[in-house]
């Protein structure tokens, strides 16, 4: 769910002018942003482990075209070699799962489950 | 009729504060106003990661990008820098944090002032703020 945030406030707040609404969820800026995600939000658990995102309570088995699960596992390689960041490619869907779910506004959501049956 | 209200106030606090969901990013810009002459950089994303990490518990700094911007109150003329961006997650309740907002606004009021800025940008959630008055209150 998208949190609704007051701007205004948020402009008083900061002595700042609101100059217009911005989108940054897609391409470059937004790999950037899972990366960041990534390591702002995965911790190693105080047992040991493989490090997670602490809020990550549920499982589930997805099923998957073995074409995303490759494509998953290429990112999370190049991902590695490049950041020297560890995520597994199962992690890597949850955070994208996760991202496409939140970006879902009301009426997005509404225009999905469609007008209700008589 | 207590419980379910409790509940309900439980499912609120939640969605207002608990998870980082919500993006700042600030430019830390390379050179003054005039685009020509240097800032000391380093020292203000030093000093910009430093006082995310204090007031919203963390952030990151990537590499330099190719910036413009284009000075309206000078004919318009287009600055062209180098700038830092600083990524950082955080709550909703922390953003609409009054304390926590004037802290962020009047460092990025000391940047734009020692700086010698035209105007410090800052991207939270999905909406860009422009701050260009500097002065201290």
């Amino acid at each position: 769910m998208k949190s609704r945030l007051d701007m205004n406030k948020i402009a008083r707040g900061l002595g700042a002018v609101r100059r217009g609404s911005v989108s940054a969820s897609s391409g470059y800026f937004g790999a950037r942003q899972l990366l960041a995600e990534i390591q702002t939000r995965f911790r190693v658990p105080a047992g040991g482990g493989r490090a997670t995102d602490p809020g990550w309570t549920e499982r589930r088995l997805v099923p998957l075209a073995p074409r995303t699960l490759k494509r998953l596992e290429a990112i999370t390689r190049g991902v590695k070699a490049r950041r020297g960041l560890n995520v597994e490619p199962m992690q890597l869907a949850a955070l994208l799962l996760e991202k496409t779910t939140e970006q879902l506004n009301e009426d997005e959501v509404a225009d999905l489950v469609g007008p209700v049956q008589a | 009729m207590a419980k379910r209200r409790r509940k309900a106030a439980r499912k609120q606090s939640l969605l207002k504060g608990g998870r980082k969901s919500v993006l700042i990013v600030l430019f830390v810009p390379s050179v003054e106003r005039d685009g020509t002459t240097p800032i000391d950089q380093a020292r203000w994303v030093d000093a910009a990661l430093e006082m995310f990490g204090r007031v919203f518990g963390g952030a990151t700094a990537y590499p330099k990008a190719q910036g413009i911007w284009r000075d309206d109150e000078r004919d318009g003329i287009l600055v062209k820098d180098e700038p830092i961006v600083v990524h950082c997650y955080t709550t909703p309740a922390d953003i609409e944090d009054s304390g926590k907002l004037a802290e962020l606004g009047r460092f990025c009021r000391m940047m734009g002032r020692d700086g010698r800025q035209g105007e410090v940008g800052l991207v939270i959630g999905d909406e860009y703020f422009g701050i260009r008055e500097f002065t201290e209150e």
